[in-house]
């Protein structure tokens, strides 16, 4: 879709000339180039159309009788501003007096007190007294909104911020004003809580102290904490943050606004989940497992007996990595690994790896679409995927697209994703059908037939639906991101994506291509780093390539492999088939794991536990899924080790890895300092050469605007049909997984999220319900031999024949199940509540189910009453 | 002299069954659509320039000029009705809906297809149900009898009518809130531009009309846009229903042609005062134009746009509310305030928060609370919101607040007074002047202000 | 003393609204767009909402109706008539609320069976609507059968003071009337019907001069 082109034009501010470009908004051209501040406060960009509410931004524009608003006028040539006669500032002293008439002046005592749009403007604008006299509007002081925020009705001054967000950028369409005139107010529906991934953002939004963080709330003043700029390394989204640091600890976490990755915006996990940080449960010392028992360690003691596991283990050691390991991590220990040990059993993913070529040309930069192409895209395709859960701010700007630029949204996925309202067309396919789906998608692009119908019926769909699915993804432009998640690529899938973007011709488009979504949030760091079984740093070829994921756990099992390390990953909890992870533990001679807590796998199988950094505790560089190079930036020191003892407590971890290489004989040359280390990773990958940390600065770079990487172009190959699904009776269903955005360790312990921990529902349609006797609500058992206990949950969206569980939560994890098709019973006495219907009958009007889409967004199931 | 009755509009109002097709088609109805449909759109826009008609809802704008706005092309376009008639004192297009629904459907059948829309919508205030089941049921017989739908009376246009029925919200008469609360939404108006000609219902060129002004369009078609402006003033043509108020002899609704003197409509039409009392003054275009004393003068002034624009107020929706003597500007005062800030939509501050204020100190007034310091601060608040605000809805209390004090101020004054002692006040402290703004200065010690 | 603190109601917000005042109810899950599957909603209401939303390129238009239809149903917005209109139209119960509580016709609470607006703006106060509306309150607030309310301009201002029974337009009204009207609702009888304006002649033929 094109994007704007601008203009500059000349207009005349307070008599002097200004230059911007055509068409901005006089409040932002003033500032930005014409150094006058024009207050604001309804005005904010990131929400779309002004809407003129607060008036406060009114201005003299000569030829037009009455004051306009800032805010809502585009600069032109010529135009004739002024914003400091005598009737301007009557009217912005007037709006002042008119916001503070309703505002408690309560400021002593609000959180907001020092970091107030109110307090600075009306200081800057004010009339400085007030003729008010009457009584206020009272609401009782600060009341629970959600178990995260807390709402003062009576500091709000109305600028319809909070509640134009939720309805026109999260589209929860949950906050709302009620009432009306003088009278309304913000709230929900009948004293529910608001609670939704991105609900966090309206305490930043809020110019007063009128929405608050219950999780900051009085716990520092602005004159006593310190903003460190860093990236949040909770999902693969990478948001940009500013933690407000106080005496050493993160106290709260603020978007750092990038176009280019956030859009300004921070998921609740992203914006609470800090408080892990500080968990007193963290391991902060080495621990050695002497007998049954793991017991804490000097350095010394660890690093020791690590290095001797490895160096036994030799070629028989493997290392998966995941979590926040920064590139620089990843470097350094796939090179211990290969350089010195010989192993190349490196994994990132639970999954066998792709063929080299393919991962190199899924790598092609004039294939790799950004984080803006998604908003400005004609269509996006998502595929296996379901960005509220995987990376929740893409979700935002996907709709920002849909909304504002009429972006087509096409949702192919077994278990419907949160987009679906929004979507111009969708396509389930069965749980485990995403291979099949992309082959028959290829199939149906390039018009073979043949293949057509075996991979659309193998993914459980149709011809027919694959097909109506393709014109719908070519309907609307030339123009498409296609999104997938990393759990698609098994078999011929890589092959199946690289031959639909060469027939949708995306590598000569400029702003089409494709983006997958890693498991892991540096997913595509480490693998560029040399992460991999398969390659090398920048995707070189390795001699001998190794053992990936599940290869790794048959090894460890078997005797094959004796030592792993696990690198911030969490195998039992994050891999599809914990029992077979469970023997491999149990089988190796030595676990050694970065951790920070004492998890089932640290507590039952580690040897050696080296303490994990939390990320605003780290140096390095991490890489986006577009390809963005970012800095991760140290905000506070590194926990003590208990009693305080100098030299213990938590280290750097690309230092621990060098200790331990050192321990083993292997130098990798020595660092003193994590920046030396990134040189020596933007040395060894071919594209990221010249790279430096200055460079990436605050906002990032991605390497493919400036170095390329040369893939031979690949050409649409003949794919097989995979083998269809496994058969089922009457009575099972196909299980699908799906990981919710709250199924994280961080969201275990952080107080603040424990209301939304993720618990375990089973997701069904109403027709196998009906089946089953069951309603929501009711406990399920969920299974085939073993099964594992869940809250239904009914969901209209659920195809009948399907049934979803969670992947990656602490309790009842759906990785136990090792079978892909289930049985669902129901266990104790029914639900009292008659809940459950049938299905709703034909809907009475024609081409209803056509209309568009209203608003809302299902939000990903949440903790249920056991 | 009687003013004139029943010109045209209310033509044979009371006739039994014109609101049925059958009665209304025997009187020469759905002529002019058959009429409007052999003509060229242009054609009929350029009758509806040259009637030089006014629209009849509150702002006066020409109505040709608004059509004329609608850019050409195949998008969708959307005429609406504005039936939403909640200006205190305004009850004129109640009586046309009730007893004359096909003039009203007539007229915005062609007024949709001068402008090309193939929707239309009559946004009827709730209150009004009985009115709109009275819409629907007429709605219903233009369908089957052709008159709407597809390819009417077999041409190769399409346009669609459904009554919207509103839920009770004054705001939503102001154009564009009209539109949010046709979208379903609260109705809450929008910024301008763009302009609804522009980008309106559901994002496409709208037109808005009043009842009145579009049941004007098919009586413009039968008479000739030039003959229909040789009705009225030149710049106030054909007729208008004035809906006479408050403390008159015979209150209701009655057609004059534009250019009647005022005398005429509150004596000749309206009966004058109730028995021994003596006109006091009036609203001469609804709750929200200025309030004028009912001199001499202004009893010889025209009853047109202009006239009453020179002289200081509006002639709005042509809503006439007088008061006579027995009557306290005060709560007159009160009332108005009262009105405005319950229908304040909210959206921007001066309005939101100015009437609120404005009200409070008037009931500090009633409770005799305040001081004559106290009406500078409501003449200040008002000039404070006038100009200021999103929409007019805030003009709309400020200007007949304001002008009730600036005509009556001694009234005011010794409605205070009488008050304070009556609550057993005193006499108000010395006035100190409290109407400006002082920016930051001393503030007085309770000791100094006492 | 200019503002007795005592008589200041703080909280007292007078909120057509309840819950205005209080927390959220931490325990209930967010209100969500209402899923068909666990959303019972009576056929005749889903069929009529549906059949509104055909009416408009967008259905979001068809909310206010919609609420027109589950407050007859239920008597009042109750949660679960919200819950019921959201489910079909396919909107969170918020987003409905937000635009309930904006009009004036949506009741957010339980009230009587029978609508009585007594209008007390300013047209008809000049004529004593005040007192008509006091009246009418000591004649039925607190029965079950009534929903007493004073309103803004009803656009009937010929009849001052008037009132809207059931949707009914009568006036002019003495306060005396105000017994008659609760007689003939609770009888289940026409509302004064002598005084009906739907019955009445255009001014110039009803003022026999
Ligand atoms: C607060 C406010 C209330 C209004 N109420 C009405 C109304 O009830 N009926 C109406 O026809 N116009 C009303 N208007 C005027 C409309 O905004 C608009 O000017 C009119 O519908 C245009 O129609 P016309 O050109 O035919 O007069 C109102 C305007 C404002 C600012
Ligand atoms: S709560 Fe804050 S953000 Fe929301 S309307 Fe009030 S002042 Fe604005
Ligand atoms: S900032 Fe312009 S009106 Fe609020």
């Amino acid at each position: 879709m094109p994007r704007p082109v601008v203009k500059e034009i000349t207009f005349t501010l307070d008599g002097r000339e200004v230059t911007a470009p055509e068409g901005m908004i006089l409040v932002d051209a003033a500032n930005q180039f014409g150094d006058v501040e024009i207050p604001v406060f309804c005005y904010e960009p990131k929400l779309g159309q002004p809407v003129g509410a607060c008036r406060m931004c009114l201005v003299e524009i000569e030829g037009i009788p009455k004051l306009q608003t800032g805010c809502s006028t585009p600069v032109r040539d010529g135009m004739v501003v002024n914003t400091q006669t005598q009737r301007v500032h009557e009217a912005q002293r007037a709006v002042v007096e008119f916001l503070l008439i309703n505002h408690p002046l309560d400021c002593p005592v609000c959180d907001k007190g020092g970091e107030c749009p109110l307090q600075d403007i009306t200081y800057g604008w004010g009339p400085g007294t007030s003729r008010f006299i009457e009584p206020k509007r009272h609401f009782k002081k600060p009341l629970e909104l959600s178990p995260l925020i807390a709402i003062d009705r009576e500091r709000c001054i109305l600028c319809y911020r909070c509640v134009r967000y939720s309805q026109e950028v999260s589209e929860d369409y949950q906050l709302v004003l009620q009432q009306r005139g003088a009278d309304s107010y913000v709230s929900t529906f009948d004293g529910h809580p608001y609670v939704a991934p991105f609900s966090g953002n309206i305490i930043e939004l809020c110019p007063v102290g009128a929405l608050t963080s219950r999780a900051y709330r009085f716990r520092a003043r602005p004159w006593d904490i310190e903003g460190a700029g860093t990236i949040c390394a909770g999902c693969p989204a990478q948001c940009n943050v500013e933690l407000t640091v106080r005496d050493e600890r993160v106290l709260r976490v603020l978007a750092r606004d990038n176009e280019n990755v956030d859009d300004g915006w921070l998921c609740d996990k992203g914006r609470f989940a800090y408080q892990a940080v500080h968990s007193d449960e963290r391991i902060t010392t080495p621990l050695v497992r002497e007998g049954d028992e793991l017991v804490p360690a000097s350095w010394d003691k660890a690093i020791e007996v690590a290095g001797a596991a490895l160096e036994k283990a030799g070629a028989k050691a493997a290392a998966i990595a995941g979590g926040t390991t920064t590139n620089e991590e990843a470097f350094l220990l796939q090179d211990l690994f290969r350089g010195k040990l010989g192993s190349s059993h490196l994994a990132t993913r639970a999954g066998g790896e792709q063929p080299l070529d393919v991962v190199r040309a899924l790598a092609d930069p004039k294939l790799q679409a950004t984080v803006p192409d998604l908003e400005f895209a004609h269509t996006v395709l998502l595929v296996d995927c379901d960005p509220i859960d995987e990376v929740p701010v893409w979700d935002l700007r996907i709709r920002k697209g849909v909304r504002r630029h009429g972006t087509k949204v096409v949702v192919a996925s077994a278990r419907p994703t949160a987009l679906d309202p929004s979507a111009a067309a969708t396509l389930r396919f069965a749980p485990g059908g995403a291979e099949a789906f992309l082959v028959a998608l290829d199939a149906a692009l390039s018009g073979d037939t043949g293949n057509l119908g075996g991979a659309a019926s193998a993914a459980g769909s149709n011809a027919t639906a694959v097909s109506e699915f393709a014109d719908a993804l070519r309907a609307a432009g030339e123009e498409v991101v296609i999104v997938y998640g990393e759990r698609a690529l098994r078999g011929s899938a890589g092959r199946a994506i690289l031959n639909i973007a060469s027939r949708l011709n995306l590598a000569s488009i400029a702003n089409a291509g494709i983006l997958e979504l890693p498991a892991s949030p540096n997913g595509r760091g480490l693998r560029e780093a040399g992460f991999a079984a398969g390659h090398g740093p920048g995707f070189a070829s390795v001699a001998t390539p190794g053992h990936g994921g599940e290869e790794i756990a048959a090894g460890l099992a078997s005797g094959d492999l004796q030592t792993v390390w696990l690198h911030h990953v969490d195998p039992l909890r994050n891999y599809p088939n914990r029992p077979a992870w469970e023997k491999a533990l149990a089988g190796a001679q030595t676990v050694i794991a970065v951790e920070s807590q004492l998890t089932d796998t640290v507590a039952q199988f580690a040897d050696v536990v080296f303490p994990a950094e939390a990320y605003p505790e780290k140096d390095g560089t991490l890489t986006h899924p577009d390809g963005r190079v970012q800095r991760l930036r140290q905000a506070v020191g590194h926990p003590r080790g208990a009693g305080n003892t100098p030299g213990s407590g938590v280290r750097p971890l690309w230092q621990v890895i060098s200790d331990v290489a050192r321990a083993v004989g292997f130098d990798e040359g020595a660092a003193l300092a994590g920046s030396q280390v990134s040189q020596r990773l933007f040395e060894a990958v071919p594209f990221y050469t010249g790279l430096t940390l200055d460079a990436i600065g605050g906002r990032g770079l991605r390497w493919q605007d400036e170095a390329t990487f040369d893939v031979p172009a690949s050409e649409p190959g003949a794919l097989d049909v995979p083998s269809g699904l496994p058969a089922k009776s009457e009575a099972e269903l196909r299980l699908g997984t799906f990981r919710p955005l709250w199924a994280a360790k961080e969201v275990d312990i952080a107080p603040a999220l424990q209301f939304i921990r993720a618990k375990q529902v089973v997701e069904l349609s109403p027709a196998d319900a009906d089946a089953r006797g069951i309603r929501e609500g009711d406990r399920a058992e969920v299974g085939n031999g073993t099964r594992i206990p869940a809250t239904v949950r009914i969901r209209a969206a659920i195809p009948a024949g399907s049934v979803f569980l969670a992947e990656g939560i602490a309790e009842h994890n759906s990785n136990v199940l090792t079978h892909g098709i289930v049985e669902v019973r129901r266990v104790g006495p029914g639900s009292t509540e008659p809940s459950s219907l049938p299905i709703q009958s034909q809907p009475a009007v024609e081409g209803l189910a056509e209309m568009p889409p209203s608003a809302g967004l299902p939000i990903p199931p949440r903790e249920v009453a056991e | 002299m009687l003013a004139n009755i029943d010109t045209i509009l209310f033509k044979d109002i009371d006739e039994p069954g014109l609101n049925t097709r059958e009665v209304y088609e025997r009187r020469g109805g759905y002529e002019m659509l058959r009429k409007a449909l052999k003509m060229e759109p242009g054609e009929v826009l350029d009758e509806m320039l040259a009637s030089g008609v006014r629209g009849r809802g509150g702002a006066g704008f020409a109505m040709g000029r608004k059509m004329s706005f609608i850019p050409k092309g195949t998008m969708d376009k959307y005429l609406v009705c504005n039936a939403d008639e909640s200006e205190p004192g305004t009850f004129k297009d109640r009586e046309l809906m009730q007893k004359n629904p096909h003039l009203l459907i007539e007229g915005i059948i062609i007024g949709a297809y001068c402008i090309g829309a193939t929707r239309s919508f009559i946004f009827i205030r709730g209150e009004y149900d009985y009115v709109a089941d009275i819409l629907d049921a007429a709605v219903a017989e233009a369908r089957a009898a052709g008159y709407l739908g597809e390819n009417i009376l077999g041409s190769d246009h399409t346009i669609d009518l459904v009554v919207h029925r509103g839920a009770g919200a004054y705001i939503c008469g102001e154009e564009t809130a009209l539109l949010d609360s046709l979208e379903g939404k609260r109705g809450n108006p929008r910024l301008k531009p763009p302009f609804p000609a522009v980008q309106g219902l559901y994002q496409g060129p709208t037109l808005i009309n009043n009842v009145e002004s579009l049941m004007n369009v098919p009586v413009i078609l039968n008479m000739g846009g030039a003959e229909f402006a040789k009705i009225g003033t030149e710049t106030s043509t054909g007729t208008k229903l004035v809906s006479i108020s408050g403390q008159v002899k015979y209150p209701g609704n009655y057609e004059i042609v534009l250019g009647t003197k005022t005398r005429d409509i509150l004596f000749d039409l309206a009966g004058g005062p109730l028995d021994g009392r003596t006109f006091k003054a009036w609203f001469p275009g609804g709750s929200s134009s200025p309030v004028m004393p009912l001199t001499e003068e202004v009893l010889e002034m025209p009853y047109d746009f202009d006239s009453i624009a020179k002289a200081g107020s509006m002639l709005g929706s042509g809503a006439i509310i007088v008061f006579d003597d027995s009557t306290s500007i005060v709560d007159v005062c009160y009332k108005t305030a009262h009105f405005y800030r319950h229908e304040s939509c909210g959206k921007c501050s001066p309005c939101r928060e100015g009437c609120n204020w404005t009200e409070k100190m008037l009931v500090r007034i009633k409770n005799g609370d305040a001081t004559p310091m106290d009406l500078d601060i409501i003449e200040s608040v008002c000039s404070q919101i006038m100009g200021n605000c999103l929409c007019v809805l805030g003009d709309a209390m400020a200007m007949p607040v304001s002008s009730m004090i600036k005509h009556f101020r001694p009234e005011f004054e010794a409605y205070i007074e009488a008050k304070r002692e009556e609550a057993g006040f005193g006499v108000s402290i010395p006035q100190v002047n409290r109407g400006a703004h002082a920016g930051p200065g001393p503030l007085l010690s309770p000791a100094q202000a006492a | 003393m200019a503002i007795d603190p005592t008589k200041i109601k703080r909280y007292d917000h007078g909120s057509r609204v309840p819950g205005w005042d209080e927390s959220a109810d931490l325990t209930k899950d967010p209100a969500v767009v209402p899923d068909p599957a666990t959303t019972y909603v009576p056929e005749p209401v889903r069929e009529a909402i549906e059949v509104l939303m055909g009416k408009y390129p967008d259905v979001r238009s068809a909310a206010i109706p919609a609420m027109k239809i589950v407050q007859r149903e239920h008597g009042w917005l109750s949660p679960q008539a919200m819950e019921q209109a959201a489910c079909v139209l396919r909107l969170t119960p918020a987003y409905l609320v937000a635009v309930a509580s904006f009009y004036d016709m949506f009741e957010l609470k339980p009230k009587g069976k029978n609508d009585v607006y007594v209008c007390t703006n300013i047209s008809c106060s000049l004529l004593g609507a005040d007192g008509v509306y006091a009246r009418m309150k000591d004649e039925m607030e607190g029965d079950p059968d009534f929903n007493v309310r004073a309103f803004e301009c009803l656009g009937a201002c010929e009849i001052a003071p008037m009132a809207s029974v059931n949707g009914v337009y009568v006036g002019p009204l003495t306060e005396d009337d105000c017994a008659q009207i609760r007689e003939d609702l609770k009888e289940g009888r026409e509302v004064l019907p002598d005084k009906q304006l739907a019955k009445r002649k255009a001014a110039s033929k009803h003022w026999k001069r």
